[in-house]
């Protein structure tokens, strides 16, 4: 999830984005979205915003992705602007609403409160929240079941770890972040009953070297399973696991199974582009309207993806622990506490 | 105990490589703000650097990209003597968004991940096995080692040498250094490069010595944090140095805390670092010269 970082100076970015657009935008201060020149339809128009990079292999470059599929597939125009402050939140969504956009994703829990204030002065777009709760009659929220997969990625933890000590390591304590490390450690406990669990904030989204040094940190008090949801700073955790012996990490977002083959037991993944596909046709059919999208496990939405290159690591036991855990989680059998 | 020491000496590292510049610079009077700017443009350049020519050909080419970034501060901030902290402050803004910008062009929007070739510790025999120190600092990536050479050599050349001296004249009283036939400007415009080369390496350092890849944004404040640290270690080169090390060792326990696991709030830990640096800004205060002419534009230095 994301996340300013703490001097928060972050660059609009599209594939056509102009160096004199980033010289005028570093000096305004402003993001200015720049639309894609691939696009092809005039008619229907789909913005995302986020709060950090899209080059980060996680949350955001999830979201991009979608943002492209909705392209591919129903011929959208699209548009993507990167927020530096939370201040120009209000403003990067105005931009859209003035130029008539018919579908802006606010790609995190921060854009909650600017949807609700913007909207109603730009009744005909809708706005969407990829994580959160608020709803008004053109906004819509979206809540991914991540502590689904957390659960999951908790029992495989908690069966793989020698040493009974495994790690969570966040960006910053948003509440998203902290009940999916919650699911984690009751999934990890579920399996073993004595798992120690450690916690700690990387304090952004975008130091690895710090992420690396938190990771390291926690593997010298024992830890040899770690779970990161640090977006672009998480890549340090695999770096500390790479130059560790026998720590391994489990992924957050998106299918990060290919960032560090030989350490990863798999990721937990948020199928973006699939979620984003779905709100998308329902604004192109008509049919939307401004509730909140419960997308989870049983969805297709929120997936445990194991890594194929270690999946000797995990016995045939923990295996069917997961397809029975999955099995209970679709039934809605089975509780994640909050 | 070992394992806190040396993430002391990893995270000091790269804050004293760019502080130790940000010192030789700020002696000629020029405080370059848009440090932070050269250390992620070093990051960038190290990335491309080492995908071509290997880990030390990612150090130069780092060194050269947090070099070029300097030279455009010191166009405007020495030659044309604009507003020292403006100009820095709009080389960072441009550095931050324009490494953003090129990373994505190069690599794609997918990013390059974790496939630059990195630096492992390599340990000095003897030197490593002094007890409890001994790993600490003597088994770390070998740039660190290339730090420990030149806090010597800088100190030697700033207090033992012509140039140094013109440096040191500049910075205090650049009149009385142009009546002694100094060249003012070139010894600012110079003073600028070498800090920004060493902002480069430092950049490079994150990249190459620790995260093994490039992320916007990813040099996180430190050049200001450098620049506070020259004020802690009061212009002087061996001082600089130790307040890196005071510095990193704030973040270490910082790392430490949260790993041993308590109740309190994490953002007590992360503020330590920095309300350590608070404090010991204060308790030095009165007692630390800058350089006399520290940040004047008006200078007529020709």
């Amino acid at each position: 999830m994301k996340h300013f970082s703490f001097y928060g100076r972050k660059r609009t970015l599209t594939l056509s984005t102009g160096f004199h657009i980033l010289v005028a935008t570093s000096i305004i201060g402003c993001g200015k979205a720049v639309d894609h020149p691939q696009s092809t339809s005039k008619d229907f128009k789909v913005a995302l915003v986020t709060t950090g990079s899209v080059s980060d292999q996680g949350w955001n470059a999830g979201a991009y992705r979608g943002l492209l599929r909705i392209r591919d597939s129903l011929g959208a125009h699209i548009s993507n602007v990167q927020t530096q402050t939370p201040a120009e939140i209000d403003e990067n969504f105005r931009q859209y609403g003035s130029q008539g956009y018919n579908l802006v994703f606010g790609h995190g829990f921060e854009y909650q409160d600017p949807a609700i204030r913007v909207a109603p002065s730009f009744p005909k777009t809708a706005f969407v929240i990829t994580s959160g709760a608020n709803t008004a009659p053109n906004v819509a929220s979206v809540q991914f079941a991540f502590s689904d997969g957390a659960y999951l990625a908790g029992i495989v933890a908690g069966a793989v770890s020698h040493s009974g000590t495994i790690g969570t390591i966040g960006g910053t304590q948003l509440p998203p972040v902290v009940s999916a490390f919650r699911a984690f450690q009751a999934g990890a406990r579920s399996v073993n009953p004595n798992v120690k669990v450690l916690s700690a904030y990387v304090g952004n989204w975008d130091d690895p070297s710090a992420a690396k040094e938190q990771a390291l940190a926690q593997i010298a008090r024992g830890a040899d399973v770690i779970f990161q949801n640090a977006d672009a700073a998480g890549l340090g955790v695999f770096q500390a696991a790479r130059q560790s012996t026998g720590v391994r990490v489990i992924g957050s977002n998106s299918d990060q199974n290919a960032v560090a083959p030989e350490v990863t037991l798999g990721s937990v993944v948020i199928d973006l582009p699939r979620a984003m596909l779905m709100i998308a046709r329902d604004v192109k059919d008509g049919t939307f309207t401004g509730h909140t999208y419960h997308l989870g496990d049983v969805e297709g939405v929120v997936l445990w993806r194991g890594n194929p290159t270690l999946s000797t690591e995990i016995s045939p036991e923990t295996q069917a622990k997961l397809a029975s855990a999955k099995k209970a989680l679709d039934a809605g059998q089975l509780k994640i506490p909050e | 105990m070992e394992a806190f020491l040396e993430g002391v000496v990893r995270t000091a590292t790269p804050l004293a490589l760019a502080a130790l510049g940000e010192t030789v610079t700020e002696r000629s009077g020029i405080i370059n703000i848009g440090l932070e700017g050269s250390i992620i443009a070093g990051a960038l350049g190290s990335v491309v650097g080492a995908a071509h020519g290997g880990v030390w050909a990612g150090f130069v080419f780092g060194a050269v990209c947090g070099l070029a970034v300097a030279a455009i501060f010191a166009l405007f901030a020495v030659v044309l003597r604009a507003d020292q902290i403006i100009t820095g402050t709009a080389v960072t803004l441009l550095a931050l968004g324009g490494t953003g910008t090129l990373y994505r062009l190069i690599y794609g929007s997918a990013g390059a991940a974790l496939n630059t070739p990195t630096l492992n510790p390599a340990a000095i025999p003897f030197l490593s096995k002094i007890p409890v120190v001994g790993l600490a600092l003597f088994a770390q990536p070998s740039i660190t080692y290339v730090l420990y050479a030149l806090i010597p050599v800088v100190s030697w050349w700033m207090y033992r040498t012509h140039a140094g001296l013109a440096l040191r004249s500049v910075g205090e009283n650049p009149a009385a250094a142009i009546a002694a036939g100094v060249r003012g400007k070139r010894v600012q415009f110079t003073a600028v490069l070498f800090g920004g080369a060493l902002g480069g390496v430092s950049g490079a350092t994150l990249v190459l010595a620790q995260a093994g890849t490039f992320v916007e944004g990813m040099s996180a404040g430190r050049g200001f944090i450098a620049i506070a640290i020259v004020v802690l270690g009061r212009w002087n080169p061996l001082g600089t140095v130790l307040a890196a090390l005071i510095f990193g060792a704030a973040s270490a326990l910082q790392f430490y805390f949260q790993a041993i696991g308590t109740n309190l709030p994490y953002q007590l830990f992360l503020a330590f670092p920095y309300v350590l640096t608070l404090i010991a800004l204060a308790a030095t205060h009165g007692r630390v010269s800058a350089p006399a002419a520290l940040g004047r534009q008006d200078l007529e230095l020709e």
